[in-house]
Parts: C-alpha cells; sequence; structure tokens
C-alpha cells in the first residue's frame, strides 16, 4: 500500500523524469513603456490619473479599474514616500540561509493608488513601517528600463 | 475583439480592457452595469503568468464583482459564454461579462514547448511527442476510413482563409490562396502540412449576457438570443476515443439542440461556426454537429454548400485558420461571428441571405471536449 510508506524520496519507485522548458518575454505593455522609459531616460517615477474617479495609479496601468476609462494622463509621483511594511528575509525561497539579511519594503506615496515593492537601504535594525524614504537610482548609463534601475529606497534623513 | 497578432505589445491586462471596453461600449453599458464577470483563459503556463485569472481580472472589468474564470482548453472559446449564460438563465445576475484572453507570444521558443506537457507523463512523455502528431493521426485516421482525398481537406482551410479577408481583426487572411498552395506547403508531421494549421496568437474577445427584462428595460437593441446550451467531455485517455467520429461533440450538440428544440439541424441551422483550429477539425465537428452525415463533410465542402454564400455557410468569420487561434479568445469568431451574423452587422462577412439561427462550438483539452452554443436573431 504505497499510502502507507513513508518515503520523501520519489525515486525509490519506478519514476520518469521529466522538466517543463518554457522560457518567456513580457511585454511591458502601453503603460508600461511610458513607465520605463520615463525611468530610464529621466528618472522620473510615474503614475497615471484617473481625473473621474479623482485616482492616481502606481505602477501606471492604461486604464481605470473602477470606471473603466482609458488613461493617458501621467503625473510624477511625490519626491518622497513612506514605508508601509518592511520584511527581513534571512533564508532564500529553497531554506538557505542568506550571506546577509535583506531588506524589503513596501512604500506607498501621498495620493497615491498602490506603491512599489523594493529593496530598502537601511539595516535590519533600521527597518520600520512610517520611515520617509526616497528611490536612490542608478546612475543614467547603467539604467536599462526595468524596475532594477531603482536600486532601492532610502531614508531622507540619516 | 482586438486585433489576432503573432505579437502585441500590450500586456494580456491591457488587451483584455480593450475587447472589454468595446463590449461595453456597443452594448451601450458600463462597468457598472455588470453584476458578474466570467474570464476564459487557457493554461497559465502560455502567457507566463501563475495564476493568470487573477492576473487579468481588473482588464476583464472584475474588480470587486463577483469573479470566476473558467478554462477548458480550446473548448473555452465557447464554454466561457455558457459558464456567464448560466449565471443569467439562473437568475442570479442580470448582466454577465465574458471575457476571454491569450498571450502566446510570451512563451518562448514557441507554445508547443508548453503543449507538448500536456500529454500523459509516464507513457507518453518519454517518447517526446510533439502535439501535432496526434492531430496527425486523428486527420490520417478520418481520410482512411472514409477515403478522404488531402485536397478536399484543404479547401477548408482556403475557404477560411478567404473568408477572413473581411475580417478587422484578421490575422492571416489571404484572398488568393489556392488548395495547390496548400499542398504544397511544408509538412509539418504527415498528413498535417503547414497551411492545414491556425497560427498562435496573442488577442481578446469579450461579449456581454444580459437577461430579457435587463434587455427590454435597457431598450438594447443589438441582441441575439442565446436558445441552446451544451457541453461533453470524451475518455481520458486519447487512445481509447472514437478518432473518426467526434462522439463528444455529438453529445454537446444534442444537449443543446434539445434545450433549442431543434429536432433537424441541417433544415432549422442557417449557419455554423464549428472550431477549425485545422481544416480537417471544421470538418469533423461538422458531422459531430449533425450537419453532415458520417464521412459527408468533404463532399459538401468541395460542392460549395459551406461557402458563405452557400445553402449552409461555415465559419463566415474566417474561422481560427483565417483570424487567428489565440485559444480562448477565438470566442470572438465563434460566438461574436454569431452575434454579428444574426444582427446584420458582420459587414464584408455578412452571409447573403437572411439568417435566423447559428450554432458556434469549441473543442480543446486534449481533442476530447466539445463545448455548443445555439443562437437566434
Amino acid at each position: 500500500m504505497t499510502f502507507l510508506d513513508r518515503t520523501t524520496d520519489a525515486r525509490r519507485f519506478r519514476h520518469w523524469e521529466g522538466n517543463v522548458e518554457a522560457d518567456y518575454i513580457y511585454t511591458s505593455g502601453v503603460a508600461g513603456e511610458r513607465f520605463f522609459v520615463a525611468l530610464r531616460d529621466e528618472g522620473r517615477i510615474l503614475a497615471s490619473r484617473c481625473t473621474s474617479c479623482d485616482l492616481n495609479y502606481l505602477p501606471p496601468r492604461m486604464f481605470c479599474e473602477d470606471c473603466f476609462a482609458e488613461l493617458t494622463e501621467y503625473l510624477d509621483v511625490p519626491k518622497t514616500g513612506q514605508v508601509a511594511a518592511v520584511t527581513v528575509a534571512y533564508e532564500d525561497r529553497t531554506g538557505a540561509k542568506l550571506s546577509h539579511p535583506q531588506v524589503w519594503g513596501f512604500v506607498i506615496f501621498k495620493g497615491i493608488r498602490g506603491g512599489l515593492l523594493h529593496r530598502l537601504l537601511v539595516p535590519p535594525a533600521r527597518a520600520r513601517a512610517g520611515l520617509a524614504v526616497r528611490p536612490k537610482l542608478r546612475p543614467r548609463e547603467a539604467r536599462t528600463g526595468t524596475i532594477a534601475d531603482i536600486d532601492g529606497f532610502e531614508p531622507v534623513r540619516f | 475583439m482586438t486585433l489576432f497578432r503573432r505579437r502585441l505589445q500590450e500586456t494580456g491586462k491591457e488587451m483584455c480592457f480593450e475587447a472589454t471596453k468595446m463590449a461595453l461600449d456597443s452594448a451601450g453599458l458600463t462597468r457598472a452595469d455588470v453584476d458578474t464577470v466570467v474570464c476564459g483563459t487557457a493554461p497559465d503556463a502560455f502567457d507566463g503568468v501563475a495564476m493568470k485569472g487573477e492576473y487579468l481580472l481588473d482588464g476583464c472589468g472584475g474588480y470587486r464583482k463577483p469573479y470566476t474564470r473558467v478554462f477548458t482548453g480550446g473548448g473555452t472559446g465557447v464554454f466561457s459564454t455558457i459558464a456567464g449564460w448560466w449565471h443569467v438563465a439562473s437568475g442570479l445576475a442580470d448582466v454577465a461579462l465574458v471575457v476571454n484572453e491569450e498571450k502566446m507570444s510570451s512563451c518562448q521558443p514557441h507554445p508547443q514547448s508548453v503543449f507538448a506537457h500536456i500529454w500523459d507523463p509516464i507513457l507518453d512523455r518519454p517518447l517526446k511527442p510533439n502535439l501535432v502528431w496526434i492531430f496527425a493521426m486523428e486527420m490520417n485516421r478520418y481520410m482512411t476510413v472514409y477515403g478522404v482525398k488531402k485536397e478536399d481537406i484543404a479547401r477548408v482551410a482556403v475557404k477560411n482563409k478567404r473568408n477572413a479577408v473581411g475580417h478587422p481583426c484578421a490575422q492571416l487572411a489571404d484572398p488568393n490562396i489556392t488548395v495547390d498552395d496548400v499542398l504544397n506547403s511544408e509538412v509539418m508531421a504527415w498528413p498535417v502540412q503547414r497551411l492545414d494549421i491556425s497560427p498562435p496568437s496573442d488577442g481578446a474577445s469579450a461579449v456581454v449576457l444580459a437577461s430579457e427584462d435587463f434587455i427590454r428595460k435597457r431598450r438594447i437593441k443589438d441582441r441575439a438570443w442565446i436558445s441552446g446550451v451544451g457541453w461533453c467531455i470524451d475518455s481520458t485517455m486519447w487512445t481509447d476515443r472514437d478518432l473518426v467520429f467526434p462522439e463528444y461533440v455529438a453529445r454537446a450538440a444534442k444537449m443543446a439542440y434539445k434545450m433549442a428544440k431543434i429536432d433537424e439541424p441541417r433544415r432549422q441551422i442557417d449557419f455554423a461556426e464549428p472550431y477549425d483550429p485545422f481544416d480537417y477539425k471544421e470538418l469533423h465537428h461538422l458531422e459531430g454537429l449533425l450537419l453532415a452525415d458520417k464521412g459527408e463533410a468533404p463532399t459538401l465542402t468541395r460542392e460549395g454548400v459551406t461557402e458563405r454564400d452557400g445553402k449552409m455557410p461555415v465559419c463566415p468569420s474566417g474561422g481560427l485558420l483565417g483570424v487567428g487561434n489565440p485559444i480562448a479568445a477565438t470566442m470572438g469568431m465563434k460566438i461574436g461571428e454569431l452575434f454579428w451574423q444574426l444582427t446584420g452587422q458582420a459587414g464584408e462577412r455578412q452571409i447573403p441571405r437572411e439568417v435566423h439561427t447559428g450554432v458556434s462550438q469549441a473543442w480543446g483539452d486534449l481533442m476530447q471536449y466539445g463545448s455548443v452554443v445555439v443562437m437566434r436573431a
């Protein structure tokens, strides 16, 4: 009875090993194009604006999920954001210990719906919700138009 | 319905938004009028996003609504409408929005690498099969049993790619294609050649389903009525199925016909949109839909019966062969074309006589699933 056998090694049974080989190319889309080009070329973080709902979406979307209008107006998010939540990672997703703990935060901006998940550039002991932060961008020549063009968020005052 | 193309810049969500907005605008409704949303979309592995239903929901208009994702392989092209219909028919919703999407270009180098994993992992996959093989065997079996000539099958590809010329979303319309072009195209897995197959595509489509009361109250003029639905799945083992006659389509069709009070389908149905990812499948499905006797569909095609101006127009939209095959989003040709033909809005594709009743059908999972909808003007 297989059900009553306790084993963690499936290879003990007759088996076939397979892998799902699939690689992907994801397009950033219409709103994503606007967002990442502005980030790369001008170092700006843009939100898209729904005038009828008075909502600003970050990351920008090409449509309002509520009133379903197509959004074509973009604006800069405020220079300073606020950390809404933090976590400090000690293990990677396989359970292996990280050489240094990683600090992650969810950063929100006043008047903006949504926010960004990113690294917090502070020691674990200083990671806390409520911290005022600003984006630290990679130098212009190193930016390629991806979310990694932002190194992370650093405190406004040290 | 969006453009169907091999690659589009838009994300899946953005394609859904475009299709949904078009459907709502054409019905004169807004998202606020929608009670429930059904999203139809194929395996997550095509778009490369796990939990694709959840990922697409804002583009589908599902934000803070009762929302469901359904999937029955290629059968989703018609099945999602059935899932939308039962929300309205049960009285639970007045307005159900159905949005289907596929972004197959994300998957590299080709979606075939994902299709390869729908085979049985122990019995078939160690042989490294290609999905085209199984269709090639089904096509070969059909040809063998009825003595069908390859050129009569190729006529379906020619008809549909020509029909697609009038379709504004079409990816592979060709006004000049000939039977010889199909017969001379590269052999992929004999007897399947390049032009026997529909292409993978990016695209989205959407339909609005509403109750009779709602349609009357809002005085919506452009409407067609769903009068029958049916769906059925065959054995899980492809080796246990009849490769010549799609019994699962016949059962789904009988279920839909019974509901629609159709007892003589060839007389009572004016046109059909069967699923045509391969040219031989249109023939198979016409027989499954009981619109042709067993083995008779190639003859009807050769005699011009299934042409747009024939006695039983089949795939006047241009079908998957002509418009493209973004799996679930083929709802745009299957359900969409019934609506456009029955409301006289098919433009260049309009069947040149009055039509009152149409049937659409989609086919899916591992060639075992049939979904059927009958619609009336």
